[in-house]
């Protein structure tokens, strides 16, 4: 039985069997400056918010998995009650 | 990977030491696989290596039950899959690791939720480079999540042509205009077909890049491809299918004594897998699921294997695996030698199948001899649990409307005969108040 890809096969050390794309690395240095920009005006009116609601500084983003899934269950749940209506 | 007494392993290879040990020691494989996101595994015996000369541990992973494709799952399981992906690339980092790959086949669902497999997928972060796997996840993610909710649901099967992802100029241009003004599409999808296809010949070499994408960068970058995907969204749409249930011959009384009948065929088999051919929404898979038994529903109609899946999520079921697939076509060995990917009846065969209100849409809609469908059927499965729908019933009258009635041996009879000859028919049961016949049987 033989479910694996090809690309199980890794090569180089450091380097990623992957071909990452010039043109996605690229896309990437133009993205990320203008998106990190984004993170960083995000975070800094948070901890303005924060700083005056006086509630418990949060600097982490949400994206730990298991809070991620919870709110797609919850999602799913409030998408599959409307839809029954 | 390779197996070992009937067990599966994986050799971790001298070169993958640092990396292996930065994911065990830094804490990321505690935290991932203690929340189920990542599958856990145990260290074994290093001398089971099947090549020792490079080998640095051999791990045994906790097994999934069923493994499944993404060009076999719902818009919900993908999009679940892709965001599963994102937060996992995105907690790494704090931990000072980042993904080598996000590709699409990195994901298995187990107990009803999708679970990451690959442990060696994780390497040291440095900070500086851009994300080697980004082109990956727009393929293998971002575009066919795109194609299903703004082209056409039915597009989830070019995932089944494109086993790299699907290239993103094709992406592009099949998408319609309106997706360019959504800044994620425009940017990880159009742009971003744009840029590779500019710099298709040009090299770009390490020392290029390196030290010009921030860790913040990096973060926004992932946030930003989280926000395109989730503001996806495919209404589960109301198809012949979603409805079935209302519109049928069934009296409350005589559903319930279905159901109850096959819950005491399925007691009776006691099977440790069951697969529920076009179970539709799961309402009698659930009679094998809630019992325990791993269970895989499969249907054509991706719009009743979403509805099914949401289900899953909401009650927090364990053993419902609900999958789109055609039985006149179904999953095929894919890949490099055909080998990559197996098809559907290789990941058999199971212990029960159930064939519930399926054999006259093969038998008359697909013009399938009653004795191919038995013959098929017993290669899946060693019990059958099978529903005939005679031509009276008002289901069938339908589907012969509009066509010449060619079926003269479509009959309970003429299903006796055609079943025995792969089958032992163990027990028959009619259904009153309409005039389908539900079947044990076990195959010869």
């Amino acid at each position: 039985m033989n479910f694996l890809s090809i690309n199980e096969f890794v090569q180089g050390a450091t380097q990623s069997y992957l071909d990452p794309g010039s043109g996605s690395m690229i896309l990437q240095l133009i993205l990320g400056a203008v998106l990190g920009l984004g993170v960083v005006v995000r975070l800094f009116w948070k901890n303005i918010k924060n700083f005056f609601t006086r509630g418990k500084a949060k600097f982490e983003e949400d994206l730990d998995p298991t809070a991620v899934m919870e709110t797609v269950t919850e999602n799913a749940s409030e998408e599959s009650l409307q839809q029954k209506q | 990977m390779f197996k070992h007494e009937g067990k599966l392993y994986r050799q971790v290879n001298q070169k993958f030491s640092k990396e292996y040990d930065l994911l065990m020691g830094s804490g990321l494989y505690e935290q991932l696989s203690k929340s189920k996101t990542l599958v856990a595994h145990k260290e074994v015996d290093l001398q089971l290596a099947p090549i020792p000369e490079i080998a640095y541990r051999v791990i045994e992973p906790e097994v999934v039950d069923f493994i499944s494709y993404p060009y076999e799952w719902c818009f919900n399981q993908l999009q679940d899959a892709a965001v599963l992906t994102l937060a996992i690339a995105r907690r790494a980092l704090e931990f000072g690791m980042s993904l080598k790959d996000a590709s699409a086949y990195n994901i298995q669902f187990q107990n009803g939720r999708p679970v990451f497999i690959d442990t060696l997928s994780f390497e040291k972060y440095e900070e500086g480079m851009p994300w080697v796997a980004y082109k990956q996840f727009c393929q293998h993610f971002l575009a066919p999540l795109a194609l299903m909710a703004k082209k056409d649901i039915r597009l989830a099967q070019m995932m089944r042509l494109h086993i790299d992802g699907i290239p993103l100029d094709l992406a592009s241009a099949l998408l319609p205009a309106s997706t360019k003004l959504n800044f994620g599409l425009a940017t990880h999808i159009h742009i971003h077909a744009q840029s590779q296809k500019r710099y298709a010949d040009k090299e770009v070499s390490q020392e290029q890049v390196k030290a010009r994408m921030s860790k913040t960068a990096m973060v926004g970058l992932l946030d930003s491809l989280l926000s395109t995907v989730r503001g996806l969204y495919v209404k589960t749409i109301q198809t012949e299918w979603t409805d079935y249930y209302q519109d049928n011959n069934y009296t409350k009384e005589s559903f319930e004594a279905k159901r109850q009948l096959v819950k005491s065929y399925i007691e009776k088999t006691n099977p440790k897998r069951v697969w529920d051919l076009g179970g539709n929404t799961g309402e009698f898979s659930r009679a094998a699921s809630d019992l325990g038994i791993p269970t895989v529903c499969f249907d054509i109609d991706p719009g009743a294997v979403q509805q099914n899946y949401d289900l899953v999520k909401k009650n927090k079921e364990k053993f419902m695996l609900p999958l789109r697939m055609d039985l006149t076509n179904p999953s095929p060995d894919l890949g490099w030698h055909n080998a990559e990917r197996e098809s559907m009846q290789a990941r058999g065969p199971v212990d029960l199948v159930m064939a519930l209100a399926l054999i006259h849409h093969l038998a008359i809609s697909n013009n399938v001899p009653l004795v191919d469908v038995a013959d098929y059927f017993a290669d899946l499965g060693e019990y059958l649990i099978i529903e005939f729908v005679p031509k009276s019933d008002s289901q069938v009258k339908r589907l012969l409307a509009s066509r010449l009635d060619i079926f003269p041996d479509y009959t309970l009879e003429g299903f006796r005969q055609a079943f025995e000859h792969h089958y032992l028919l163990i027990d028959e049961t009619p259904i009153d108040a309409c005039e389908r016949t539900v079947f044990l049987m076990k195959r010869k």
